[in-house]
Parts: C-alpha cells; structure tokens; sequence
C-alpha cells in the first residue's frame, strides 16, 4: 500500500479554483422572508396596540384616535343598517311568526286549563250556598227538632236517566240508617234505601216509587208528592175542592197518626207549585211540584238521624 | 397583487367589516353569531395569498375594534393570524381545490373563536368557554351557508392570480 502523497494533496488545497460568486437570496426564501416579517412585524403592532388600549382605556392619544374613527365609520353603520333593514324586518317577521306559532299552541294548551279550572271552579260556586246552608242546616228554621245531621259527601250520582239514586260516603259507622230522611242546602231530597258501612244508597224523590205526605204551607192542604208523567214532581190526591196557589211552598207534612209515623217529619222544604190545574175526568188537582233542591246535581247532603229513640 | 386589487380588497373588507358590526352582528342562531367578515377574509387569503390575508385581516380587525370601541388589535391580532394561515394553505395546497373555502372556513372558525377565547382570556375580561363551545357547531354550519356565495364574489372581483405568472412554453433542458 502507497504511502499517501502529501505533496500531491497540498497542490491540490493551494491550487487557485476560481469560485463561483455567492448566489443572492433564491427568491422564494426572499419572499418566505418578508412574508415572515410581515406577518410578525403585524402581530408586533396588534400586541403593541392590545397592550396601549389595554393599559389606558380611557385616556391617551389611541383613545382618541379610537374615538375619532369610531366617528368616521358611524355613517357607514348607520347607511349598512338602513340597507339592511327590510331584511331584517323580514327576518324579524317570520321569526316572530314562527315564535307566535309556538306561542300561540302554548297558550291554547293554557287556555283550555283555565277553562277547565274555571268550570270546575264555577260549578263549586254554584253549589256554594247549598253547600253552606248545609253547614247550617241543624240553624235553620226549618231544621226539625229531635234530628241530627250527619253531612256526606254525594260520591256517585244518578247514571242515567232510569235511576234515581246516589251514592253518599257515609254509612252505618256514622249512624245513618236505613229510611232516614235526607235533605241538601235546598230541601228535601229523599230518604236511606240502603245502608252499608261507610257508604249508603239515597233514594230521591224522583223515584217512581218515592212518596212523601206533604202540605201546602199557606194554605194547609194535604196531599202527597210523587213523580207524575214525564219525570216531575206532582202533589197528589189534593181534593178539587182544595184551594192551591202557584208559588205556595211544600213541605213534608210528617207523622198524621201516631200509630203510623212517617219517616219524614214536619216542616221540610219540598218545593214551590209551578202549576195546577183540574179537569173532569181527574179525581184530584193536577199540582206540579217544583223542587227545591236540585236533584239533578247533589254535590253533598244531610242525613237527619234522629236523637230520641223512635218507634 | 396589483393596485387594483388591492383597492378592490381593501374595500371588500372595509364593507365586510361594517356589515359584520351592523348587520350579522345582530343575527343569532342557535347562540351562534354569522362572520361574514372572517368568511370573507378567509375567500382573500385563499386567492391572494399569505401576505394579503395577514395584511387584510390585521386592517379588517382594526375597523371592526375600531367600530364597537372595543379594545383596540384584540381583533387585528387573530384575524392576521387567521389571514395568513389560511393564505399559507392556499399558496401550498388549498388553491385550486373544491372543497379549500369549506375546510378554510371550518377550520378558521373554531381556531379564531378559540383564539378570541384565550386572548379575552389572557387580559381578563369575561370568556365565557361554554357558551363559546355551544355556539361552535352552530357557528360554522352559519359560516359555511355563507362560504360559497361569498367566495363566488370574492372570486368574481378578484381573480385568481398566477396566471400571468406561469410559465407559458416550456423549454427543453440538456
């Protein structure tokens, strides 16, 4: 192996190779350059400018300058809003339409609650007197003596129109018995049919087989109260010869022989005559019977227990 | 870019900038405000470039800080940043495709909302990270709707560049 030739190798360092001239800045990394510098010497300033209006917000010279451009381009809004206006009524139009759409079901849906609680409402006001008088009903002039009431919620009422009954929530357990008379805010109502413990079956006067001796209070004629054709209440077996007034209340005329007493005692509202009226062939008046108490809509009533033992 | 273009930039932008605090400044969906100025930065950025988009949008942000007397180059600042972000993809691989504008515009939402986000958040003032969130999808499905037909325009007064640049024969090496 040849020893290397240091001669041959510094003839070749020393020789005079011409060099090519350094070539100027190629013009893409130029350009990446000032783009750069560009760019930085922007975000430079922005800093720059965040820090100033930072630091004093409300003084110095770019507050001003601020304040004076903000001048400048306020007729430039003001004319951009002004373009823009009838879109943006239009925008404003179909959104407000499309809001009251929504709104419009909510406040359907609303509505028809309220109505709903106002009928409801509405339907307990009308009751309210009766409701009340029932309260007070042992305070009444009218309330016989030797009774007792036991109050009671009416929990089902007549289903149809062939039956003549409801349902009351209280029983046996809060001495109700059978045959009791019971009465509402108004007036009579009919009497116990059937008893259970907590609950009993009130027969109303509308039953065909309901019938209450009664009299005319003004005039003191007897008769008896009972459903006539068609459903109304009618004071029968009043002689012809009887004098009767439209508008004379009726009452239960109560117990006429002692050895027979009546399960209604004296004195209780029936109802006022509507009408009377007599023909030829008919043995008796025709007296129709208004009631008082609404026999259609019982809400509660009174059950008159009596306080002495009866026979 | 030529003189010309850049006027018809610089008004472009002036009246993007006005319509953004006059007009969609207004308009919310969804808690999502419509940017027409950043949409329209980002259709300049695209055709004209880096420098154009830096330049155009630290400009455009100075208007707009300028107009709501809001705290002068918070807006200049993401706003050039956005610019030239997006005008560096559009020189290297965004000009010329389909879907550059879309993806520009998506992308450049949720950064300069994020930005704004942290910027408000570095000076302390109010930055409301959730709401920002929310408001993103909402925010760029808005941009998005606007990206064509502002591209469309933009494309229409500026056309594209490099045309005249490109080499128009070509020569033979060797």
């Amino acid at each position: 192996m040849a020893p290397p030739s240091r001669s041959s190798r510094a003839a070749v360092l020393a020789s005079s190779v011409q060099r090519s001239k350094p070539t100027p800045y190629p013009s893409k990394a130029r350009s990446a350059l000032i783009r750069r510098t560009i760019v930085v010497l922007l975000v430079l300033v922005a800093l720059t400018l965040i820090t100033i209006s930072f630091r004093s917000p409300t003084a110095g010279a770019l507050h001003d300058v601020q304040g004076a451009g903000s001048t400048a381009l306020r007729p430039f809004q003001i004319a951009a809003t002004r373009v823009a206006q009838p879109f943006r009524d239009a925008y404003d139009y179909v959104h407000s339409l499309a809001n009251a759409k929504a709104e419009n079901k909510r406040l359907k849906k609303q509505n028809q609650a309220l109505r709903d609680s106002v009928f409801v409402a509405m339907s307990k006001l009308s009751n309210y007197p009766d409701l009340v008088k029932l309260l007070h009903l042992e305070q009444l002039s009218t309330f016989p003596k030797d009774f007792r009431a036991v109050n009671a919620e009416v929990i089902t009422t007549p289903g149809s129109a062939f039956a003549h009954t409801v349902t009351i929530a209280a029983g046996s357990s809060s001495g109700v018995r059978i045959n009791a008379p019971v009465v509402s805010g108004g007036g009579l109502v009919g009497h116990v049919s059937n008893v259970f413990p907590d609950e009993a079956i009130v027969t109303l006067l509308s039953d065909t087989d309901s019938f209450v001796a009664a009299r005319d209070l003004s005039t003191g004629v007897r008769g008896g109260v009972r459903t006539g054709t068609g459903g109304t209440l009618i004071l029968d077996q009043v002689p012809k010869q009887d004098v009767v007034r439209s508008g004379d209340a009726i009452v239960t005329d109560g117990t006429r022989n002692a050895r027979y007493p009546d399960i209604y005692p004296y004195g209780i509202p029936i109802g006022r005559v509507s009408s009377f009226g007599v023909t030829d062939t008919a043995a008796f008046l025709q007296v129709q019977v208004q009631p008082f108490a609404n026999l259609g809509s019982l809400e509660a009533v009174g059950v008159l227990i009596p306080t002495k033992h009866r026979r | 870019m030529t003189l010309g273009d850049g006027v018809k930039a610089a008004v472009l932008l002036f009246a993007a900038a006005i319509a953004q605090g006059s007009i969609f400044s207004e308009i919310h969906v969804f808690g999502a405000v419509p940017d027409f100025l950043l949409v329209t930065l980002v259709a300049l950025a695209l055709l004209r470039g880096s420098v154009a988009g830096a330049v155009g949008g630290f400009c455009a942000g100075l208007v707009v800080d300028t107009a709501s007397l809001g705290t002068l180059g918070l807006t200049s600042l993401v706003l050039t940043l956005a610019g030239y972000w997006i005008g560096r993809y559009g020189e290297t691989t965004g000009r010329d495709r389909a879907h550059a504008p879309f993806l520009s515009v998506a992308v450049v939402t949720v950064l300069y909302e994020l930005g704004l986000l942290v910027v408000h958040f570095v000076l302390g003032e109010s930055a409301p990270a959730g709401a920002v969130v929310r408001s993103l999808v909402p925010a760029i499905l808005l941009n998005l709707i606007l990206t064509a037909p502002v591209y469309a325009l933009t494309r229409r007064l500026l056309r594209p560049a490099g045309r005249e640049g490109l080499t128009a024969e070509v020569q033979l090496l060797g």
